[in-house]
Protein backbone atom coordinates (compact mmCIF):
# COMPACT_ATOMS: atom_id res chain seq x y z
CA UNK A 1 0.00 0.00 0.00
CA UNK A 2 2.59 2.54 1.09
CA UNK A 3 4.68 1.94 -2.00
CA UNK A 4 1.90 2.98 -4.30
CA UNK A 5 1.26 6.09 -2.28
CA UNK A 6 4.84 7.30 -2.03
CA UNK A 7 4.90 8.27 -5.67
CA UNK A 8 2.21 10.85 -5.35
CA UNK A 9 2.65 12.44 -1.95
CA UNK A 10 5.88 14.01 -0.77
CA UNK A 11 7.50 12.00 2.03
CA UNK A 12 7.41 15.09 4.26
CA UNK A 13 3.69 14.55 4.77
CA UNK A 14 3.17 12.77 8.09
CA UNK A 15 1.37 9.47 8.17
CA UNK A 16 -1.88 10.72 9.68
CA UNK A 17 -1.97 13.57 7.19
CA UNK A 18 -1.55 11.05 4.39
CA UNK A 19 -4.51 9.13 5.78
CA UNK A 20 -6.63 12.25 5.69
CA UNK A 21 -5.71 12.73 2.06
CA UNK A 22 -6.64 9.12 1.38
CA UNK A 23 -10.06 9.46 2.98
CA UNK A 24 -10.73 12.63 1.00
CA UNK A 25 -9.59 10.76 -2.09
CA UNK A 26 -11.94 7.91 -1.29
CA UNK A 27 -14.89 10.25 -0.83
CA UNK A 28 -14.02 12.14 -4.03
CA UNK A 29 -13.95 8.94 -5.98
CA UNK A 30 -17.22 7.59 -4.59
CA UNK A 31 -19.01 10.89 -5.17
CA UNK A 32 -17.73 11.54 -8.68
CA UNK A 33 -19.10 8.30 -10.08
CA UNK A 34 -20.43 4.92 -9.02
CA UNK A 35 -17.76 2.37 -8.06
CA UNK A 36 -17.18 -0.47 -10.51
CA UNK A 37 -16.95 -4.15 -9.53
CA UNK A 38 -13.17 -3.96 -8.92
CA UNK A 39 -13.46 -0.97 -6.67
CA UNK A 40 -16.37 -2.53 -4.79
CA UNK A 41 -14.22 -5.59 -4.18
CA UNK A 42 -11.45 -3.38 -2.77
CA UNK A 43 -13.97 -1.53 -0.58
CA UNK A 44 -15.25 -4.84 0.76
CA UNK A 45 -11.76 -5.52 2.12
CA UNK A 46 -11.64 -2.45 4.36
CA UNK A 47 -11.56 -3.00 8.11
CA UNK A 48 -12.29 -0.07 10.39
CA UNK A 49 -10.01 0.55 13.34
CA UNK A 50 -12.45 1.69 15.98
CA UNK A 51 -14.37 4.86 16.67
CA UNK A 52 -17.41 6.16 14.87
CA UNK A 53 -15.39 6.54 11.70
CA UNK A 54 -14.14 2.95 11.94
CA UNK A 55 -17.70 1.72 12.40
CA UNK A 56 -18.76 3.71 9.34
CA UNK A 57 -15.95 2.17 7.30
CA UNK A 58 -17.08 -1.30 8.36
CA UNK A 59 -20.60 -0.39 7.33
CA UNK A 60 -19.32 0.73 3.93
CA UNK A 61 -17.31 -2.48 3.49
CA UNK A 62 -20.39 -4.48 4.39
CA UNK A 63 -22.51 -2.53 1.92
CA UNK A 64 -19.89 -3.09 -0.79
CA UNK A 65 -19.89 -6.83 -0.14
CA UNK A 66 -23.57 -7.28 -0.68
CA UNK A 67 -24.21 -5.12 -3.69
CA UNK A 68 -24.61 -5.50 -7.40
CA UNK A 69 -22.48 -3.02 -9.44
CA UNK A 70 -25.34 -2.29 -11.84
CA UNK A 71 -27.64 -1.44 -8.94
CA UNK A 72 -25.05 0.99 -7.53
CA UNK A 73 -24.81 2.74 -10.89
CA UNK A 74 -28.56 3.12 -10.91
CA UNK A 75 -28.56 4.35 -7.33
CA UNK A 76 -25.87 6.91 -8.15
CA UNK A 77 -27.88 8.20 -11.09
CA UNK A 78 -31.06 8.53 -9.06
CA UNK A 79 -29.28 10.26 -6.21
CA UNK A 80 -27.02 12.66 -8.05
CA UNK A 81 -27.98 12.85 -11.69
CA UNK A 82 -31.57 11.77 -12.08
CA UNK A 83 -34.02 12.71 -14.75
CA UNK A 84 -35.82 15.94 -13.96
CA UNK A 85 -33.90 16.65 -10.79
CA UNK A 86 -31.80 14.39 -8.63
CA UNK A 87 -32.59 13.44 -5.08
CA UNK A 88 -29.54 15.26 -3.73
CA UNK A 89 -27.75 18.33 -4.99
CA UNK A 90 -24.14 17.98 -3.89
CA UNK A 91 -23.00 21.57 -4.45
CA UNK A 92 -21.80 23.98 -1.80
CA UNK A 93 -23.61 26.94 -3.29
CA UNK A 94 -26.90 25.06 -3.25
CA UNK A 95 -26.51 24.08 0.39
CA UNK A 96 -25.39 27.51 1.50
CA UNK A 97 -27.81 29.68 -0.46
CA UNK A 98 -30.50 27.43 -1.91
CA UNK A 99 -29.29 28.12 -5.45
CA UNK A 100 -26.55 26.81 -7.72
CA UNK A 101 -23.67 29.00 -8.91
CA UNK A 102 -24.17 31.67 -6.26
CA UNK A 103 -21.68 33.73 -4.30
CA UNK A 104 -20.07 30.77 -2.47
CA UNK A 105 -18.93 29.43 -5.85
CA UNK A 106 -17.43 32.81 -6.76
CA UNK A 107 -15.60 32.87 -3.42
CA UNK A 108 -14.36 29.35 -3.99
CA UNK A 109 -12.95 30.35 -7.38
CA UNK A 110 -11.05 33.23 -5.80
CA UNK A 111 -9.53 30.88 -3.20
CA UNK A 112 -8.73 28.28 -5.84
CA UNK A 113 -6.83 30.84 -7.90
CA UNK A 114 -4.93 31.98 -4.82
CA UNK A 115 -3.98 28.41 -3.90
CA UNK A 116 -2.98 27.50 -7.44
CA UNK A 117 -5.80 25.03 -8.04
CA UNK A 118 -6.96 24.77 -11.64
CA UNK A 119 -9.97 23.06 -13.04
CA UNK A 120 -9.32 19.97 -15.14
CA UNK A 121 -9.68 20.55 -18.87
CA UNK A 122 -13.04 19.77 -20.34
CA UNK A 123 -14.90 19.78 -17.04
CA UNK A 124 -17.99 21.95 -17.06
CA UNK A 125 -19.28 20.97 -13.66
CA UNK A 126 -19.18 23.84 -11.10
CA UNK A 127 -16.17 23.53 -8.83
CA UNK A 128 -18.19 23.45 -5.62
CA UNK A 129 -19.27 19.85 -6.22
CA UNK A 130 -18.55 17.76 -3.13
CA UNK A 131 -16.24 15.41 -5.06
CA UNK A 132 -14.22 18.33 -6.43
CA UNK A 133 -13.88 19.84 -2.96
CA UNK A 134 -12.75 16.52 -1.45
CA UNK A 135 -10.17 16.21 -4.20
CA UNK A 136 -8.97 19.74 -3.49
CA UNK A 137 -8.60 18.95 0.21
CA UNK A 138 -6.59 15.82 -0.66
CA UNK A 139 -4.37 17.91 -2.94
CA UNK A 140 -3.87 20.62 -0.33
CA UNK A 141 -2.86 18.04 2.28
CA UNK A 142 -0.52 16.31 -0.16
CA UNK A 143 1.10 19.59 -1.15
CA UNK A 144 0.18 19.15 -4.78
CA UNK A 145 -0.70 22.75 -5.50
CA UNK A 146 1.54 25.77 -5.85
CA UNK A 147 -0.03 28.80 -4.14
CA UNK A 148 0.22 32.14 -5.92
CA UNK A 149 2.31 33.69 -3.16
CA UNK A 150 4.89 30.92 -3.46
CA UNK A 151 4.24 29.73 0.08
CA UNK A 152 3.22 26.32 1.30
CA UNK A 153 -0.24 25.16 2.27
CA UNK A 154 0.06 24.62 6.00
CA UNK A 155 -2.56 23.33 8.40
CA UNK A 156 -3.82 26.86 8.97
CA UNK A 157 -4.45 27.35 5.24
CA UNK A 158 -6.14 23.95 5.04
CA UNK A 159 -8.33 24.92 7.93
CA UNK A 160 -9.37 28.20 6.33
CA UNK A 161 -10.29 26.41 3.12
CA UNK A 162 -12.09 23.65 4.98
CA UNK A 163 -14.14 26.00 7.19
CA UNK A 164 -15.21 28.16 4.31
CA UNK A 165 -15.90 25.66 1.57
CA UNK A 166 -16.36 22.21 3.13
CA UNK A 167 -17.17 22.30 6.83
CA UNK A 168 -19.80 24.97 6.26
CA UNK A 169 -22.18 22.58 4.49
CA UNK A 170 -20.77 19.13 3.62
CA UNK A 171 -21.69 17.63 6.99
CA UNK A 172 -25.33 18.41 6.24
CA UNK A 173 -24.99 16.93 2.77
CA UNK A 174 -23.56 13.68 4.13
CA UNK A 175 -26.27 13.49 6.78
CA UNK A 176 -28.88 13.99 4.03
CA UNK A 177 -27.25 11.24 2.02
CA UNK A 178 -27.56 8.87 4.97
CA UNK A 179 -31.31 9.36 5.00
CA UNK A 180 -31.98 9.55 1.25
CA UNK A 181 -34.91 7.28 0.37
CA UNK A 182 -33.16 5.87 -2.72
CA UNK A 183 -29.82 5.39 -1.03
CA UNK A 184 -28.62 1.92 -0.08
CA UNK A 185 -24.88 1.74 -0.71
CA UNK A 186 -24.61 5.54 -0.49
CA UNK A 187 -26.10 5.62 3.00
CA UNK A 188 -22.86 4.05 4.14
CA UNK A 189 -20.89 6.62 2.12
CA UNK A 190 -22.85 9.34 3.91
CA UNK A 191 -21.93 7.88 7.30
CA UNK A 192 -18.22 7.72 6.37
CA UNK A 193 -18.28 11.31 5.13
CA UNK A 194 -20.16 12.71 8.11
CA UNK A 195 -18.04 10.97 10.73
CA UNK A 196 -14.82 11.88 8.92
CA UNK A 197 -15.70 15.57 8.68
CA UNK A 198 -16.49 15.58 12.40
CA UNK A 199 -12.99 14.24 13.12
CA UNK A 200 -11.48 16.79 10.75
CA UNK A 201 -13.23 19.68 12.47
CA UNK A 202 -12.06 18.50 15.89
CA UNK A 203 -8.50 17.98 14.65
CA UNK A 204 -8.37 21.48 13.20
CA UNK A 205 -9.48 22.82 16.57
CA UNK A 206 -6.64 20.96 18.25
CA UNK A 207 -4.07 22.40 15.91
CA UNK A 208 -5.29 25.98 16.38
CA UNK B 1 20.55 34.54 19.63
CA UNK B 2 20.12 35.24 23.32
CA UNK B 3 19.47 32.48 25.75
CA UNK B 4 15.89 33.65 26.20
CA UNK B 5 15.25 33.58 22.48
CA UNK B 6 16.57 30.05 22.27
CA UNK B 7 14.36 29.05 25.15
CA UNK B 8 11.30 30.64 23.55
CA UNK B 9 12.04 28.86 20.33
CA UNK B 10 12.34 25.55 22.14
CA UNK B 11 9.07 26.21 23.93
CA UNK B 12 7.32 26.94 20.65
CA UNK B 13 8.76 23.84 19.05
CA UNK B 14 7.64 21.76 22.02
CA UNK B 15 4.15 23.23 21.82
CA UNK B 16 3.97 22.39 18.14
CA UNK B 17 5.09 18.86 18.84
CA UNK B 18 2.46 18.52 21.55
CA UNK B 19 -0.18 19.76 19.16
CA UNK B 20 0.75 17.38 16.40
CA UNK B 21 0.90 14.52 18.91
CA UNK B 22 -2.57 15.42 20.13
CA UNK B 23 -3.75 15.52 16.53
CA UNK B 24 -2.20 12.16 15.82
CA UNK B 25 -3.85 10.67 18.89
CA UNK B 26 -7.21 12.07 17.86
CA UNK B 27 -6.98 10.50 14.43
CA UNK B 28 -5.90 7.19 15.90
CA UNK B 29 -8.67 7.09 18.46
CA UNK B 30 -11.17 8.13 15.81
CA UNK B 31 -10.32 5.03 13.80
CA UNK B 32 -8.14 6.64 11.17
CA UNK B 33 -5.54 3.93 11.45
CA UNK B 34 -2.81 3.19 8.96
CA UNK B 35 -4.38 0.06 7.57
CA UNK B 36 -8.02 1.10 7.69
CA UNK B 37 -8.46 1.67 3.99
CA UNK B 38 -6.40 -1.34 2.93
CA UNK B 39 -6.09 -1.79 -0.80
CA UNK B 40 -8.44 1.12 -1.37
CA UNK B 41 -5.79 3.60 -0.22
CA UNK B 42 -3.51 3.06 -3.20
CA UNK B 43 -6.38 3.55 -5.59
CA UNK B 44 -7.54 6.89 -4.31
CA UNK B 45 -4.45 8.99 -3.77
CA UNK B 46 -2.88 8.64 -7.17
CA UNK B 47 -5.68 10.61 -8.75
CA UNK B 48 -4.76 14.22 -8.02
CA UNK B 49 -1.59 15.88 -9.13
CA UNK B 50 -2.38 17.29 -12.52
CA UNK B 51 -5.50 19.26 -11.81
CA UNK B 52 -8.39 19.30 -9.44
CA UNK B 53 -11.42 17.16 -9.39
CA UNK B 54 -13.53 16.32 -12.33
CA UNK B 55 -16.87 15.29 -10.89
CA UNK B 56 -18.56 14.59 -14.19
CA UNK B 57 -15.50 13.04 -15.71
CA UNK B 58 -16.11 9.42 -16.55
CA UNK B 59 -13.24 8.85 -18.97
CA UNK B 60 -9.98 9.70 -17.27
CA UNK B 61 -6.67 8.11 -18.07
CA UNK B 62 -5.49 8.87 -14.56
CA UNK B 63 -8.27 6.94 -12.92
CA UNK B 64 -7.96 4.02 -15.26
CA UNK B 65 -4.27 3.71 -14.68
CA UNK B 66 -4.88 3.95 -11.00
CA UNK B 67 -7.16 0.95 -11.08
CA UNK B 68 -4.53 -0.93 -12.98
CA UNK B 69 -1.79 0.09 -10.60
CA UNK B 70 -3.91 -0.88 -7.63
CA UNK B 71 -4.51 -4.29 -9.14
CA UNK B 72 -0.81 -4.78 -9.68
CA UNK B 73 -0.10 -3.99 -6.06
CA UNK B 74 -2.90 -6.25 -4.94
CA UNK B 75 -1.48 -9.13 -6.92
CA UNK B 76 2.15 -8.50 -6.04
CA UNK B 77 1.34 -8.89 -2.38
CA UNK B 78 1.50 -12.67 -2.71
Amino acid sequence: MSKAVDHTVPPAVAEEELLRAQVYGLLARLLSRAPDADFLAALAGMAGEGGEFGAALNQLAEAARGCDPAAVVEEFTTLFIGVGGSERTPYGSYYLTGFLNEKPLAELRVDMARLGIARADGVREPEDHIAALCEMMAGLIGGEFAPEDGGIVDLEAQRAFFDRHVGSWAGRFFADLETSPSARFYRAVGAVGRSFLAVEARAFDLAA
Amino acid sequence: MTRNAVKAKEEAAKQNTDKSLARRDLFRVAGLGVGALGAVAAGVTATGGTAEAAPAETVSTGYRETDHVRRVYELSRF
